[in-house]
């Protein structure tokens, strides 16, 4: 029982920064319709963003993860705005293909920059946890898992509060009358993959925290963000939210009862029956 | 006229590359074994991604369940090695048929991730099982014979070749360019898409599931992390669209030319070579999407402005 418990603590908090993981690729494949496969190494990359203005710049991870989000949004925005937007109208083939390319410059990119060792940020209070009727909490974690839903909350607000926000999914659902409404499609497309990038960065930003970074990692968590996005749907930041908790629920009980090999056959197998099942999502409307 | 031109060609640069392990220095003839397996490869994605248009991640699959089919067929069965290679194939065309019907339902990116996901639950699998020797894979006997493992590789790729040139010339192709253009009008036409789909998807699986047996017996050794590596997967799809997908020689040329490009590069400048292939393959999307056989097709009347023109074309 107390295991379970345990294990129920771990999947969830372990939930919220998958669900962090997922909101930005989420969103880009709701509004751009393109699956960021390179979505992964800009995680990557916002932990590496973090853990040098924590050794470097001796700034606490949880102060310098607006910076690394701002970092991280520019380069979204550029990447977007030059390279991106060339390609937007190919069909999915290119895209996905392009995205593919930048996830191995950018994993290449940090080879060459940061080393192949294994990085992760460490503050004084990386050890401290309390104790949860009798399950373990780590502070961190909880910590990241709080900024987690803070952040995928922020987002929904902003999507359907705020008049940029309102642009973004009037171009995702009709283009041309978003056009004819004043909005530059340009500019829009970039401002989002800045978000997304963002998003990711700050995610990375946790990663990096509570667990271990190099420039590898970038493939798994891309996958890992494709089933959460999946099993959330598009239509919805707070679909991300479930299938973050989901994913972490049921990674955590297959390392539990059945074992840790067995976790992406879990994971992975709760991707393949969603979609053969139920192809927009156990929440979405259509994507 | 021109197609008999090309078709002697094809013939001829088969016969030299036949030749190749008779002059070669053994590295060469390794790194003729690995482009010809890619090239295969390439071609059997071009059936179901370049003619059905249905971009499949999961073909890794069909080649590490040709790997373990073979590998199992001669170690645990103790058959011959040719016999194992169609104990592979045949493994992978029953589970192609199987998965065909559930996931070819799926369109697009939802294909792509089911197909992705399917290839994982695989991996996990057989990394699990005691006939696959889990996690240590297995060993399988040391044949010392460099230039038989080429010749077959080589014979796969034609034959493959061959393959594609049928459908590409067939009612069956016909079908599945159709299901490709809109998939709605080709089943209003009176076209079967659920068999077709499932047929190209088969196909694709025996090619891919002999070049995975080749691979196994010439490298002795498969594990699950590199038999069902979605990194091949990912090539497979890179070479067909560079060479150009939905054409009969495309993915061959595209498969030759990166495999090329890669070799020379990791060993002039290794520490960024991977960097510089990403570069390629985005430089390669921006500026010809639809890949070398379109650029041959029409640089001519295009000119320079094919380029800019190809840009513009899917610009915002």
């Amino acid at each position: 029982m107390n295991l379970l418990w345990q294990g129920i603590v771990n999947g969830v908090l372990l939930g919220g920064l998958y669900a962090l993981m997922a909101l930005g690729l989420a969103l880009v494949w709701g509004v751009l319709n393109i699956v960021n496969l390179a979505h992964g190494a800009l995680i990557m990359l916002g932990g590496y963003v973090c853990y040098y203005l924590f050794t470097g710049a001796h700034i606490d991870p949880f102060v310098a993860l607006p910076i690394t989000a701002a970092v991280l949004f520019v380069v979204g925005y550029a990447i977007q705005r030059r390279l991106l937007n060339l390609v937007i109208r190919a069909p999915m083939f290119n895209t996905l293909l392009i995205t593919f390319g930048l996830d191995v410059v950018l994993t290449y990119a940090a080879q060459i920059a940061f080393s192949a060792d294994f990085r992760t940020v460490n503050p004084s209070y990386a050890g401290a946890n309390f104790s949860l009727l009798g399950a373990t909490v780590p502070v961190v974690r909880l910590l990241a898992f709080v900024i987690a839903l803070a952040l995928t909350f922020g987002l929904w607000l902003f999507l359907t509060r705020t008049p940029l926000g309102r642009a973004i999914r009037a171009t995702s659902q009709n283009l041309v009358a978003a056009r004819l409404y004043g909005v530059e499609p340009r500019r829009i497309y970039a401002l989002t993959f800045g978000i997304g990038a963002a998003l990711a960065g700050a995610a990375g930003a946790l990663y990096g925290v509570v667990s271990q970074l190099n420039p590898y990692i970038g493939t798994s968590l891309t996958a890992k963000s494709f089933v959460i996005a999946i099993i959330g749907g598009l239509s919805n930041p707070l679909g991300v939210i479930v299938g973050g908790l989901v994913l972490g629920l049921v990674e955590s009980m297959t390392s539990l009862y059945i074992g840790a090999t067995y976790t992406n056959v879990a994971s992975f197998g709760i991707l393949v029956l969603v979609l053969i099942v139920r192809p927009t999502g156990l929440l979405g409307r259509t994507a | 006229m021109r197609a008999r031109v090309v078709v002697t060609l094809c013939v001829v640069v088969a016969v030299l590359l036949a030749g190749v392990p008779w002059i070669a220095s053994p590295a060469t003839i390794e790194f003729g074994i690995n482009m010809l397996l890619l090239a295969a490869l390439a071609q059997s994605w071009n059936i179901i991604g370049g003619y059905t248009g249905y971009p499949s991640f999961g073909n890794s699959v069909f080649y590490g369940l040709g790997s373990y089919g073979t590998a199992v067929a001669m170690l645990s069965w103790q058959l011959p090695f040719g016999v194992g290679l169609v104990v592979g194939a045949v493994i992978a065309v029953v589970f192609a048929l199987l998965l065909g019907r559930a996931v070819l339902r799926l369109r697009g990116h939802y294909f792509a991730i089911c197909t992705l996901g399917v290839a994982e639950v695989m991996t996990a699998i057989v990394s699990n099982l005691e006939i696959t020797g889990r996690n240590q894979g297995l060993v399988l006997p040391l044949l010392k014979g460099n230039v038989l493992f080429y010749e077959l590789s080589l014979a796969l790729v034609v034959v493959a070749t061959l393959v594609v040139w049928w459908i590409a010339r067939s009612r069956f192709g016909f079908g599945l360019v159709a299901i490709r253009e809109n998939e709605e009008a080709a089943a209003s036409m009176g076209v079967d898409t659920t068999r077709y789909k499932i047929f190209a998807f088969a196909i694709s699986a025996a090619i891919g599931a002999v070049a995975g047996g080749i691979h196994a017996y010439w490298i002795t050794f498969i594990d699950p992390v590199s038999a069902f590596d979605i990194g091949l997967n990912v090539k497979m799809i890179i070479m067909a669209v560079f060479g150009g997908p939905g054409s009969i020689l495309g993915p061959v040329v595209g498969a030759f030319v990166l495999s090329a490009i890669s070799e020379v590069l990791s060993s002039e400048i290794s520490t960024v070579a991977g960097l510089f292939f990403g570069i390629v393959i985005v430089v390669a999307v921006v500026f010809m999407p639809r890949g070398i056989a379109d650029l041959l097709r029409r640089f001519h009347t295009y000119r320079w402005r094919y380029f800019a023109a190809n840009v513009r074309a899917t610009r915002v």
